[in-house]
């Protein structure tokens, strides 16, 4: 038998680094990123100020963050509603443990991982056991969750937060880590500005360049394929929801160490803009198609956005609006691009 | 149970077959999917399991694909019993098996689909990468070997054509080193020309060594490239037949219901007092089939 | 990992965690459940709030209906819920217990109106707090224990005046809420120059404090920040130094670390309508009027603020803050 010779096609050179842009997922969230910076930046001079600059990507870093795991995990193919109040769930832990029950600073950091790496378990492993969908599991766990947070608050402070975590032992340590600012250009920049790169970076590599990030794909594509071949789909899921309960253990951490306090609602509501940015970002909710950085482009956008209708004196109340207009044309324009990639491939 | 196995004479290759298949028996709850179904392939050789929707067709190949356990019987592969608990075990045993979702996630790319399960890695520790380059140059070569020239690696599987995927799928399992392929229906979607490149590339597998059960519910694809052929029907086995010993209008008929076919026309006739138009009909269809 | 370094981890760990105990860092102090005295008056009041879940200026008034009902020793129920469709619902639902007096407060007296008069027609005298002072009497309630927030809110605004503040930014940290809206009006009314209100959200203090740094970036003509909750008013503090203002900041209502940063100059001062009291004085007043007949107010309401807490008292108030009663 005689293997046919592979001539190199001469189609492919030409089109090749084109078309692999447009068809990348983040794509649409880069024109997107890049439309609204200069949408705000050319009418108000605050927003492109450095000052301006350090204040809008810091709500990006926070909401990008969470964006991030967000994302794999909806790559493979699940929901975490539960994202939001986990964070809040992370940083009560400390604050009590510490300043209620007398844990020095960093154990009762390392005890709240563990709590929040337990949760991720959970979820994961209801998820994989039942069948459910996550939606409803993580559902419950959210309300649940939000309940804890309130109940186990008022028990222990008779009041809705946790305060003073700033008079412990050690926090000015974990506050250099979480908390402190670093200066560029006379503005103040939060280092979880650094933090949120680095972790959109490592979770881009893990992705697109490792065997982990080629079952996240398969797992959210097709479940039962994936199976069948090898792959354990199992295993992915219960680690990605692991993995997006540390970050929320990491955020609700750097809440509660940025300011010394942490009041007992904190996240509700915010697991839903988590989804949106992974999806301004081009992950396709049903699974199996998406991207980190876009993700973190998505979160950026988001910020940018909250902080710029402020920047140019709008009302603050069309906030939501901008958001859920800004919502569907990112998914519009996700898909015209991707069908327009394609078909030039064709 | 001995491990010597009794020659079937007639029959070109080895001796003792790659996968011999002894009174299988499958039953969920109070339904008996399978009942005492033996076959066997050996290497070079392809066997067709023939059947129409409901014959226990599934079932037979997720028993050999390690998904079910088999209630009664014996899988001997070279000879010597197994028992595949999970598709793993049958993986690792040689078995592969393309079903008919082909086991490709439409979304990724030719490569990633390609070494799914089995991703080829560099590096070590917590730097370990998955080695793109290998894997795309691997798969390119591959397909190559099947006559397929993949002209970007990268592209989603989802966008190529139904019988590219089988042959991706199929060369995939080829490259992973299995000795018998597994084939569900690969040709039942596929229009007349494409299922024909398809049945070119089981000529292929089985010109290369390996065995190969192709099953179908069209005996006039299974025909042309089949050494032996079991029929299912129902969850029993119709027999068990090598080429010589059967025609293609036999086998058609067997698969059809031939029998019952002409049965069907005389309860019709003795119904309607004379001989009915319908049962002319049928009986004209026995005639031209048996 | 092998079961038996699992077993030794599963002994080890806790025990090295349990060794990172120390008072030292115990800063807070758990909350001490010790009751009060024992009235034994066995009375069931109801009490049926708009107060959302979270939110710390109702925690408060619930820890003083709790330690009201255990000072009467009185049984207590607290119930809250945002919507008035489904606050009326918990009125009906808490007045088909027959409890022996029912505490209310009416953020939209309209909604709340025929629940309330079918409590009264059934004999449940019925105390209003909170909001809702206007409508209270006409209702058929005892009386109303609060602190008119329109008021407060002139208050607010004749003080930043004498102090200079021309151009005040009012942040409304939970959207549709009447009371916080009355109170930026009040300071409107009485500031003498400009109020802008901005919305943000209670739920994302992160965003809230980044949305004020912004405001202020972009309206440099802002002197005065006033916020209406206190958990806003201390991120209101760090945006303010973020964004590089000289904005003076006031709030309304009370926590530790606005106690704190009153004492420290950050903040000037804290309108405190005193939601203990409002919560615990509520339930006194219905088992003194259920035991004894009295009624309290002279068909006035029970005023339990505007209470400036300034740099004079903030110390003290401070670790009652911290204990959930202030």
């Amino acid at each position: 038998m005689t293997a046919a010779t592979v001539t190199a096609d001469e189609r492919v050179a030409h089109v090749g680094v084109l078309r692999r842009v447009l068809l990348k997922p983040e794509f649409g969230a880069l024109i997107g990123a890049v439309v609204i910076f200069v949408f705000f930046a050319a009418q108000s001079d605050v927003f492109r100020s450095m000052a301006g600059a350090a204040n809008w990507l810091d709500v990006s870093s926070t909401l990008g963050l969470m964006a991030v795991p967000v994302a794999l995990l909806m790559i493979g193919g699940h929901f975490d509603l539960s994202a939001g109040v986990q964070t809040g769930t992370a940083g009560l832990a400390t604050g009590i443990m510490t300043t209620y029950w007398g844990l020095q600073l960093y154990a009762s950091w390392a005890v709240s991982l563990a709590l929040m790496l337990v949760i991720g378990f959970i979820n994961g492993f209801l998820v994989t056991r039942t069948g459910l969908p996550s939606f409803i599991i993580t559902l419950g766990m959210f309300l649940g969750l939000q309940g804890l947070n309130l109940g186990l608050t008022k028990q222990v402070t008779n009041t809705v937060q946790v305060e003073n975590l700033d008079l412990v032992p050690g926090y000015h340590s974990l506050f250099n880590i979480l908390g402190s600012t670093f200066t560029l250009g006379h503005a103040k920049f939060q280092i979880a500005i650094i933090w949120w790169i680095g972790f959109t970076v490592v979770a881009s590599w893990l992705l697109l360049k490792t065997r982990f990030g080629n079952w996240i794909f398969a797992t959210g594509g097709e479940p039962n394929a994936s199976k069948n071949v090898g792959v354990p789909t199992d295993r992915t899921t219960i680690s990605l929801f692991m993995m997006t309960s540390a970050m929320a253990w990491f955020v609700g951490n750097t809440q509660i160490v940025r300011s010394g306090t942490i009041q007992a609602q904190v996240g509700i509501g915010q697991e839903l803009y988590f989804i949106v940015a992974a999806v301004i970002g081009g992950c396709l909710l049903t699974g199996g198609y998406g991207s980190a950085i876009g993700a973190s482009l998505g979160a950026l956008i988001f910020g940018m956005t909250q902080v710029g209708i402020i920047n140019v004196n709008w009302n603050s109340d069309w906030f939501k609006l901008f958001v859920g207009v800004m919502l569907l044309l990112a998914v519009l324009a996700n898909q015209y691009v991707r069908r327009f990639a394609e078909n030039v491939r064709r | 149970m001995t491990d010597i196995e009794v020659n079937e004479v007639t029959e070109p290759g080895t001796d003792v077959p790659l996968l011999e298949i002894r009174d299988i028996t499958k039953t969920f709850g109070s339904v008996i999917s399978l009942f005492e179904i033996s076959t066997t392939v050996r290497a070079g050789q392809v066997t067709c399991v023939l059947g129409d929707n409901g014959a226990g067709k599934s079932t037979f190949i997720k028993v050999l694909s390690g998904v079910h356990q088999p209630d009664h019987g014996q899988l001997l592969v070279d000879g010597k019993t197994a028992r595949f608990n999970t598709p793993r075990d049958a993986l690792d045993a040689g078995i592969a098996t393309v079903f008919q979702d082909l086991a490709m996630v439409p979304l990724m790319a030719i490569w990633r689909n390609f070494f799914l399960g089995s991703e080829p890695t560099k590096g070590w520790g917590p730097f370990k990468r998955f080695d793109a380059a290998t894997a795309k140059k691997i798969t390119r070569k591959e397909m190559a070997d099947m006559g397929i020239d993949i002209r970007d690696p990268d592209q989603p599987v989802g966008t190529l054509s139904g019988g590219e995927r089988q042959s991706v799928a199929i060369a995939r399992a080829v490259h992973f080193g299995a000795r018998l392929l597994i084939l569900d229906e690969p040709t039942s979607a596929l229009g007349v020309k494409q299922a024909g490149v398809v049945l070119k590339y089981i000529v292929q597998a089985r010109d290369r060594g390996l065995g190969v059960i192709f099953i179908t519910h069209n005996p006039h694809h299974a025909y042309p490239v089949g050494d032996r052929f079991l029929l299912l029907k129902r969850g029993r086995s119709l027999g068990d037949f090598a080429k010589s010993e059967i025609s293609l209008p036999e086998l058609t008929r067997l698969m059809a219901g031939g029998a019952e076919l002409e049965q069907l026309a005389h309860e019709l006739e003795r119904e309607s007092g004379e001989t009915s138009d319908l049962g002319r009909e049928l009986l004209q269809d026995t005639e031209t089939l048996g | 990992m092998r079961r038996s370094t699992w077993l030794i981890a599963a002994a080890v760990v806790p025990m090295l965690v349990l060794s990172a105990c120390s008072s030292r860092n115990a800063v807070n102090k758990p909350h001490n459940k010790a009751g009060g005295g024992k009235g034994g008056y066995g009375y069931k009041i109801a009490v049926v709030t708009h107060g959302g879940q979270g939110d710390s200026f109702w925690s408060i008034v619930r820890n003083g209906v709790m330690q009201a009902g255990k000072d009467m020793g009185v049984s207590v129920t607290y119930q809250s819920d945002g919507d008035p469709q489904q606050q009326s619902r918990l009125i009906d639902a808490a007045v088909n217990a027959k409890p022996d007096g029912l505490v209310v407060s009416m953020a939209n007296p309209e909604a709340l109106r025929t629940s309330i008069q079918n409590a009264v027609k059934k004999g449940i005298p019925v105390i209003t707090i909170n909001s809702g002072e206007a409508q209270s009497k006409a209702y058929g309630a005892l009386t109303h224990i609060g602190s008119d927030e329109t008021i407060a809110g002139r208050a607010v605004g004749t003080q930043l005046k004498t102090d200079g503040v021309k151009n005040v930014l009012c942040v409304i940290q939970e959207a549709g809420n009447v009371g916080l809206e009355q109170r930026c009006k009040g300071v409107k009314d009485t500031l003498g120059g400009t109020v802008t209100n901005i919305q943000v959200d209670n739920n994302n203090l992160q965003a809230a404090q980044s949305i004020i740094a912004a405001k202020l970036q972009s309206s440099k003509a802002i002197d005065g920040v006033v916020t209406l909750g206190a958990q806003v008013a201390a991120k209101a503090e760090t945006a303010i130094s973020t964004a590089g203002s000289s904005a003076k900041l006031v709030t309304f209502d009370l926590n530790a670390t606005v106690a704190k940063d009153i004492t420290a100059g950050k903040i000037l001062f804290a309108v405190d309508q005193q939601p203990y009291l409002q919560g615990y004085l509520s339930v006194v007043m219905l088992t003194q009027y259920k035991s004894n007949l009295n009624v309290l107010g002279g068909g006035q309401p029970v005023l339990t603020g505007p209470n400036l807490i300034t740099k004079d008292n903030a110390a003290a108030v401070l670790p009652l803050a911290a204990g959930g009663t202030r």
